[in-house]
């Protein structure tokens, strides 16, 4: 994995959500940590191409993000804070396929690929059902699966565990840990990064801490005064 | 989200996309070609019938139908007071039949299988570049699958202007609701652009 922030601000409406920004993330797990408001999900946004930087610019693995926004999310897949809003269709092998569609496969072949998904994922049994009928872990299993049918090699999650109860927030950590992809992950819940290879601390949009999960996760409790 | 299509091994179930689609749209030109109130009654009656076929119990099935005869119920009364009452009674029993067919089609239809054929069928005009054939029917699956989604929330808007013991007014709903929904319109459409769908 090799994202490039260069000079990369955001500015909405004359306020500030991301000050300029120069960093260069290269390891497998990530963690982004902040308090609300902090520009944490701006940031990953900007990863996929979801935000357009105001200045500056942001590459993945060599594309830029807003001229080769295409290709950006052929190599960076993106999880939702809200499992509801990734998920589009009401069936879930139907919702999976349709990530599928401009790949111009055929019927056999998506089919194929959805099951081998929701297998990786442990879910074979949900494929035919609906999706507000799911628990919270199995939706966003699923939201792992609708994303990941696609092979990203880089995987965002947006507070991956902000709505799961503490069975389905293990359930959602262990699946991150078999996972082979890159991760980049924004979250609240600390002791989800203490093991990853580098986190990130943003503050008022500013990075204001880099480094290894036990020194930026003391930084973090210190500003919020915990 | 909640869905429209309902589970089941029904004739109309079992019949391909295409030809439901191809049928509806036979179906729906012959309403407007013929303007005899008696045929109009018995294609209701039969659009009746294929509802019912699928398999959906009558409460559900009525409950799911109620805004679309309310519409149906408000024209007829509008025309009702400027036309014959002959031709109220067309407009009650075309817009019957045509509902009663539509909701058939829906009920056994998944909006993976509307999309795929609307692209299908979109294709030709593809072709002379007028439009991208994966839109529309991207389009129009979202369309099908906006519909309980937004009953669902005008639901829950009610409910919280009841638990808050406030009188359930029109205006009030309204505004939350359409708000609501262009928000989750737009969580959507962010969706689709990170999933790479179009």
């Amino acid at each position: 994995m090799d994202i490039h922030f260069e000079e990369t601000s955001v500015r909405y409406e004359g306020r500030t959500a991301l000050e300029p920004l120069n960093v260069r993330l290269t390891e497998r797990r990530i963690g982004v940590i902040g308090l609300n408001g902090s520009g944490k999900t701006t940031f990953a946004r900007l990863i996929n191409g979801l935000v357009k930087p105001s200045s500056g610019k942001v590459s993945v693995n060599g594309f830029d993000t807003v001229k080769e926004s295409e290709a950006v999310r052929t190599e960076a897949g993106f999880i939702f804070q809200n499992p509801q809003n990734q998920i589009i269709l009401p069936i879930l092998k139907e919702d999976i396929a349709l990530g599928l569609k401009r790949k111009k496969l055929s019927a056999a072949e998506i089919e194929t690929a959805v099951a081998a998904v929701l297998t990786r994922f442990g879910i074979p049994h949900l494929a035919d059902r609906r999706t507000h009928e799911l628990s919270g872990g199995e939706l966003q299993l699923s939201a792992f699966a609708s994303v990941l049918v696609t092979q990203p090699k880089i995987l965002i999650l947006d507070e991956p565990t902000n709505q799961l109860d503490l069975l389905n927030r293990n359930l959602v950590e262990r699946t991150m840990a078999g996972m082979d992809e890159n991760l980049i992950v924004i979250t609240h819940d600390l002791a989800l990064v203490e093991n990853f290879d580098r986190v990130l601390l943003f503050s008022k949009g500013r990075l204001i801490g880099d480094g290894t999960p036990d020194a930026v996760i003391t930084q973090y409790r210190s500003l919020a005064g915990a | 989200m909640n869905t429209l299509y309902l589970d089941g091994q029904s004739l109309l179930h079992r019949l391909s996309t295409r030809a439901k689609l191809g049928g509806l749209a036979v179906f729906s030109v012959f309403l407007f070609a013929i303007g005899h109130p008696a045929l109009l009654g018995i294609a209701a009656i039969a659009a009746a019938f294929a509802y019912a076929s699928t398999g959906i119990d009558w409460k559900p099935g009525l409950a799911r139908l109620r805004p679309a005869f309310i519409t149906i119920a408000a024209v007829t009364i509008f025309a009702l007071l400027f036309q014959p009452p002959m031709e109220a009674l067309i407009i009650l029993f075309r817009l019957t039949a045509l509902m009663l067919a539509a909701a058939a089609i829906t009920a056994t239809t998944t909006i993976g299988a509307f999309i795929d054929t609307i692209t299908w069928a979109a294709k030709p005009f593809e072709r002379i570049g007028l439009v991208r054939a994966a839109d529309i029917g991207l389009s129009v699956g979202l369309v099908i699958r906006f519909v309980p989604e937004v009953t669902l929330r005008y639901r829950s808007i009610r409910d919280a202007h009841q638990a808050r013991g406030l009188k359930v007014r029109p205006v009030t709903l309204l505004v939350p609701l359409i708000i609501q929904t262009l928000k989750n319109a737009d969580e959507i459409a962010a969706a689709i652009d990170a999933r790479g769908i179009r």
